[in-house]
């Protein structure tokens, strides 16, 4: 009877407890909790132009290639550039994506984009991201399901479970669908399918890095890794798997690149570009992570390269 | 599987289920059940080291019967030492090895002798000063004629191995838990909600104050020759409050834990930092050690019958151990030595018993007597905590020099992401010690917090906590302090 009396307190107790958290979440949600900055990230149309690329993406299926990855994918690959030697392309390209969130773009779009490429920037810092940034980024800007339970779950990270929750919150009262994300913000511009043009700059070397750095590997990272790998090989989509180059200086600072590499190139065609092209660091990168378009420019050329050899091979195929 | 984790959530509510749901018709199989879960619990670390505890537990236990089957005072003494000095033995070479061998190559190389050392890399295994003053205080009591060994191998093990004790305590005593296990348990209602309760408080205490402490303590402390005194001071000031919610967190949710089975655990703290003087201090700061090394050191040693310097030598000595205890290093012994330096006036004055019952007990607000005396003895309790974060003697006193400096008068300087996160670590501080100043009577803060309020309104009280902890828990998973002792 005692036993009874307990376990019927507890589940009302936990039942009382989840409709507190959730109104209260709500409630405060769009101006004390978004302005304090805790456990809770919501912002539509952030750094990125993630909610405008989504709201693309639905204009786009059957496409020769699909770029994935961090800034260094949507700073990286202009579609522009593959569309003038016929490449058809989206850049499904967001800030810090790791692998967590590619699994999860992957699982929503793969199939209507249905690509015969895949251009994956694997860089080793998404590796080791536990990626809660680029989670709250797509759960503000996409429309959730299942798919982002699921990733949430995978992140099983309060601040994306708070953010969830307030997605659903805020999708129940279609609260965004008027939202319409500028296409230039200050030195970015969007570029019809997927790709963020920089104003063009040359870089200010002016930091140094101690050159002692390493990267702490994320394994959860390189299981939702092996789960991508195992979906683009069950459609029989041909995979590349790129390093994007970053200037030399900040490459060179890790100590355990070539660990990075060898991991990788177990998995697939990997071409590790900071190896492969010798850019010079102030003339074709605008900060010590990304290409300026000068870069941007002689970068693709090498990428157009190589896809079209595998979508020779694919055509053959 | 740390107590503030998903896994631990779903641990408990298995072995709770198959506690008093399966095994409940006989004590025997509940038993049973707490050791097989007290060891899968441990083997989540680390299951090599559960041979370790495994055979720890069985010699204490073997030598306990043999002790008391002795026919001669000197078998029964010859078994005694061997269980004493096995004991100290694991614990010597796990803890202390690489420490005594480092420092005897530095003695001999100060006086001209160049020797090579070699040092092990040795796994200290977690939970170790735990359990074997676990199993030495049953041995001596056995010796001392205190107790009876336990006869049942399962009973004793749990004894030793209570899953929510056996990591970082409290250190029971066979005379307090025992008799619990041997006893058939009744599920009681009051003390499973009451255990519901201290395991909400603790995981507050870990998880939001602690852990946000932690942040930015690590920060400071890691960088130390980079701050400032007046930031070194707000450092010292985060790590005090992050070993006190830490380890008194971990011990409420272990506390917690053994209500819902039916079990009551040795309160391990009672507010230290209200307290007015170091002695008033030391009673409620880690108790179940302060009162091991009472019972099983100081009054061995003659305790204070023997006069005021052998009450001195003792005194000394306890903290000595005590410092130790916690770790091989320097800055244990100096915080150690610190605390028996700031006991030495109370105990040439007679004043070690003077502060005996919480501070302003029935009223709300203390005198400003015992204002001024609780803000002195934190004080104190502050500087003592620098030596025991700094990783080297050189590290403290160069912080100490800092903060004792020109530049305590500075504007603490932070980069931007910190000095938010200080500030609303301390609003949480704010929030916290109201409540442990309200709670201040009873056990632990939240054991009385709103009893008399209507079930709504304290339940509101409840989920708002559980709403704050989702919002300020730090995403920074940092291991419990004292695991590490």
């Amino acid at each position: 009877m005692k036993m009874e009396k307990f376990l019927k307190s507890v589940f009302l107790f936990l039942l009382f407890s989840m409709v507190f958290y959730v109104s209260l979440l709500c409630l405060l949600g769009d101006n004390v909790l978004k302005k304090a900055n805790l456990n809770f990230v919501y912002k539509v149309g952030s750094y990125g132009h993630m909610n405008t690329r989504l709201k693309e993406i639905n204009d786009y299926e059957n496409i020769d290639v699909l770029f994935l990855g961090s800034s260094h994918s949507y700073r990286g690959f202009d579609t522009r550039i593959f569309e003038k030697s016929n490449i058809s392309s989206f850049n499904l390209g967001s800030s810090s994506q790791t692998p967590i969130q590619t699994e999860y773009l992957l699982n929503k779009y793969l199939d209507k984009l249905n690509p015969k490429v895949i251009v994956y920037e694997v860089y080793a810092g998404t590796f080791c991201f536990d990626g809660v940034e680029s989670s709250v980024d797509l759960i503000a800007n996409s429309k959730n399901d299942f798919e982002t339970i699921k990733m949430a779950a995978k992140q099983n990270n309060i601040t994306v479970y708070n953010t969830l929750l307030f997605g659903f919150y805020k999708q129940l009262l279609n609260s965004n669908d008027d939202f319409k994300e500028p296409i230039v913000k200050k030195e970015d511009t969007y570029i019809k399918g997927g790709f963020v043009q920089r104003k063009m700059e040359e870089l200010n070397d002016t930091k140094s890095f101690p050159k002692t750095n390493k990267w702490q590997f994320n394994e959860k990272q390189f299981l939702a890794f092996q789960e991508i790998l195992k979906l683009i090989k069950s459609k029989n989509i041909k995979l590349l798997l790129v390093q994007s180059p970053i200037t030399s200086k900040l490459y060179n600072s890790y100590t355990n690149n070539n660990v990075f590499d060898v991991r990788i190139n177990k998995f697939g065609n990997y071409y590790n570009f900071n190896k492969l092209m010798n850019l010079d660091d102030k003339k074709y990168f605008y900060d010590y992570d990304h290409l300026n378009q000068k870069g941007v420019e002689l970068y693709n050329k090498e990428i157009i390269k190589v896809v079209q050899k595998n979508i020779v091979n694919y055509t053959n195929h | 599987m740390l107590f503030d984790s998903i896994n631990f959530i779903f641990f408990l509510v298995i072995i709770f289920i198959l506690y008093w749901f399966v095994t409940n018709k006989k004590l025997r199989n509940q038993n049973l059940l707490l050791h097989i879960a007290s060891y899968f619990f441990y083997s989540c670390w680390d299951w090599r080291f559960l041979f370790l505890l495994v055979f720890s537990t069985f010699l204490d236990y073997f030598t306990g019967i043999k002790m008391y089957e002795s026919k001669s005072e000197k078998a029964k003494k010859i078994w005694f030492w061997i269980s004493i000095s096995v004991n100290l033995g694991f614990l010597g070479v796990f803890k202390y090895f690489n420490f005594f061998a480092s420092s005897f190559a530095d003695a001999l190389s100060n006086v001209g002798f160049s020797i090579n050392t070699w040092s092990i890399n040795i796994i200290l295994p977690v939970g170790i000063s735990f359990y074997t003053f676990h199993g030495l205080s049953y041995v001596i009591d056995i010796y001392k004629n205190r107790i009876q060994p336990e006869r049942n191998f399962v009973d004793y093990s749990v004894f030793v191995s209570f899953f929510p004790l056996l990591v970082a305590g409290p250190i029971e005593r066979a005379t307090h838990l025992l008799p619990q296990i041997k006893k058939e348990r009744v599920f009681n209602y009051t003390m499973a909600v009451d255990g519901l309760r201290q395991i909400l408080w603790g995981i507050f205490k870990k998880i939001v104050i602690a852990d946000n402490c932690a942040e930015l303590a690590n920060l400071i402390f890691n960088d130390s020759s980079n701050f400032s005194g007046s930031t070194l001071l707000i450092g010292a000031l985060f790590f005090t409050f992050q070993i006190y919610c830490d380890f008194s967190g971990y011990s409420d949710i272990a506390l917690g834990t053994a209500r819902l089975f039916g079990i009551d655990l040795l309160r391990n703290f009672a507010f230290p930092y209200f307290s007015r003087d170091i002695a008033e201090f030391w009673r409620r700061w880690h108790i179940s050690l302060s009162t091991w090394f009472r019972d099983y050191l100081y009054i061995p040693l003659g305790g204070s019958k023997g006069g005021l310097w052998m009450k001195i030598r003792n005194t000394i000595i306890i903290f000595l151990v005590s410092g130790f205890w916690h770790g091989a290093n320097w800055t244990f012994i100096a915080w150690g030595t610190l605390n028996a330096l700031y006991f030495m006036p109370l105990l040439l004055l007679n004043k070690n018993r003077n502060n005996i019952e919480i501070v302003a007990k029935g009223k709300s607000l203390p005198s400003a007597k015992d204002f001024f005396s609780i803000i002195m003895t934190f004080g104190l309790t502050v500087f003592a905590w620098i030596f025991f974060r700094s990783n080297t003697m050189a590290q403290a006193f160069e912080i100490i020099s800092e903060i004792f400096s020109k530049s305590l008068f500075s504007i603490p300087q932070f980069e931007m992401h910190y000095s938010r996160r200080s500030i609303i670590t301390a609003s949480l501080l704010i929030f916290f010690i109201t409540i442990e100043w309200i709670g201040r009577e009873k056990e632990y803060a939240l054991a009385g917090f709103g009893l008399n309020w209507s079930r709504p309104l304290r339940w509101t009280f409840y989920a708002f906590l559980i709403f704050i902890i989702g919002l300020f828990m730090n995403t920074i998973e940092t291991p419990f302090i004292y695991f590490q002792f």
